[in-house]
């Protein structure tokens, strides 16, 4: 299980036409096992922070490495969930999933085995022969998520994978989420500006400032929902009704209205 | 099995054909020697179908008109295809062959035809080739436009996969294109058989042009009608196999787009 590190990064857009710098000097570490959210207003580079550990985007300047090695092009140890889930339309769901083991050349016996396992965990029996576009939102979320975890890649990137789902579905995919990661736990950098659903999944929480982005404070949840007990509650909505819960939440929508209100002035 | 467009159509055809026999035999309007009557019309397809006509039965001329239009069509796509691809994909082949393609593009099929014949003669290799020009245009443009239109995630995610360079193209990015792709087909078989008739009425000893090329000489308008006819339905006829091929390769984005 792999590390991500992010050593005195920037990132400037156009460095030729001017430029625009989008992040100033990211330092964040994410251990292995750990589930760190990246929160901010839109525009922001939280995104961007994600495209540089997925190799998409290199740093202007700085490292970003994974498990110690400095990442210079995407590859299957680092898999990446979209938020507009990017399936390939023409193959199936169990082609989805399988592409990465095939390019990793595992013999077919154990590939199926695999993207049996996947299709399990993520509740898609039934499904394995269906077009991604005879399923739901939701589901193709699904199938999305089983094609970067059949892969067992070193760490898990996730780009505002709910971000394109309805509220219930949304609620529903959170939920399996920390089942996920409660039953086998990841390493984890998830992109979000739903101040909720980072404080609901992460073990810590970055929050970003405004152009040029900056990280303003990590906040670490987990200490506090171990202290608190959340995972008792099967539910979102119990644990979002939790006094701790609703503290943190605050806590971070503060500070991100901070950054609004500064830059207004 | 035909629905109510369909009918509609037929209706305007059968309006058409009834306004042909009107003008032509019912009233005179419009002379023979102007517009075949059907019965002209009839006529020379019986003569050209049975007796023969310009050294050969239609059956003769169709199959070898088709026969070149099929060549030339083949060596367009096998060609223009994978150049679009590949410009789509890379940015210096872009920019390698675009300002060539961009002069070369302007000049029309039929101007190559003379080249076309001092090089390789009046047979049909010169044929081929000129029809090859005139169906490769819109195969490499829209081959080009297709992966240029691609979706930035889904290559990302090919990527992210660790999908090596050969198997990205085959299944990822000819798939993710190949609706521009046929569309750029359909306009390629359409290039295809406008150039073939112009190839054909220049030199040609058998084919849909040169019995359009001997009836004009002849002054027999009954079997220009015919030979523009033939052309019509040929054209028509393979577009439609076309699209069958279309619709079973891209049976997931047909459904998709319902």
């Amino acid at each position: 299980m792999g590390s991500i590190r992010f050593d005195k990064v920037d990132k400037v857009f156009g460095p030729n036409t001017g430029g625009v710098k989008v992040l100033d000097n990211i330092n964040l570490e994410i251990g292995e096992r750990e589930f760190v959210a990246i929160v901010g207003p839109s525009g922001c580079g939280k995104t961007t922070c994600l495209r540089m550990a997925a190799g998409f985007e290199a740093p202007s300047a700085g490292l970003v490495s994974v498990s110690g090695r400095p990442v210079t092009a995407p590859g299957p140890d680092r898999a990446v969930v979209f938020q507009q889930f990017a399936l390939f339309p023409w193959k199936t769901v169990r082609q989805n999933i399988e592409l990465g083991l095939r390019n990793k050349k595992l013999p077919t016996g154990e590939r199926a085995d695999l993207v049996a396992g996947a299709l399990k965990l993520m509740n898609l029996e039934g499904h394995a022969e269906a077009f991604p576009h005879q399923l739901s939102g939701g589901m193709q979320q699904r199938v999305a998520i089983a094609r970067a975890y059949v892969l067992d890649p070193e760490v898990l990137l996730m780009d505002e994978p709910f971000g394109a789902l309805d509220a219930q579905t949304r609620v529903v995919m959170q939920e399996e989420l920390v089942r996920l990661a409660r039953v086998n736990p990841r390493t984890v950098l998830f992109i979000t500006h739903a101040v909720e659903e980072a404080v609901y999944l992460a073990d810590r929480v970055a929050v970003m400032t405004r152009r040029p982005c900056r990280i303003k404070e990590v906040l670490d949840i987990r200490k506090i929902r171990q202290a608190e007990n959340w995972d008792k509650h099967a539910r979102i909505e119990d644990v979002m009704d939790l006094e701790s819960f609703v503290h943190l939440r605050t806590q971070i929508w503060k500070s991100l209205r901070e950054e609004k209100v500064a830059n207004v002035v | 099995m035909l629905g109510r467009r369909g009918w509609i159509g037929l209706g305007t055809i059968a309006a058409l054909l009834v306004l042909w026999f009107v003008l032509t035999t019912a009233t005179g309007w419009v002379s023979a020697a102007r517009f075949p009557s059907p019965a002209e019309f009839w006529a020379s397809l019986w003569q050209v179908s049975v007796r023969g006509y310009a050294g050969g039965q239609l059956l003769t001329h169709a199959l070898h008109s088709l026969k070149l239009v099929a060549m030339g069509f083949a060596v367009a796509i096998i060609t223009g295809v994978p150049l679009g691809l590949w410009m789509g994909w890379s940015r210096k082949a872009e920019a390698a062959i675009n300002p060539v393609f961009l002069i070369i593009r302007p000049i029309p099929p039929l101007a190559w035809i003379p080249l076309a014949i001092l090089w390789l003669g009046l047979g049909d290799a010169a044929k081929i080739m000129v029809i090859w020009f005139s169906a490769f245009v819109p195969s490499v443009i829209n081959s080009f436009a297709g992966v240029r239109n691609i979706d930035r995630p889904l290559i990302e995610a090919a990527r992210m996969l660790g999908t090596p360079h050969g198997r990205l193209v085959t299944e990822v990015i000819a798939p993710a294109a190949s609706p521009m792709i046929f569309t750029g087909l359909r306009l390629s078989l359409q290039a295809a058989w406008t150039t073939l008739v112009a190839a054909e009425l220049v030199g040609a000893l058998v084919g849909i042009g040169f019995i359009l090329n001997m009836a004009q000489q002849d002054l027999y308008p009954g079997m220009i009608l015919v030979g523009m006819v033939v052309v019509g339905l040929l054209g028509w006829a393979t577009t439609w196999l076309l699209g069958l091929a279309e619709k079973r390769a891209l049976a997931w984005n047909v459904a998709a787009r319902d």
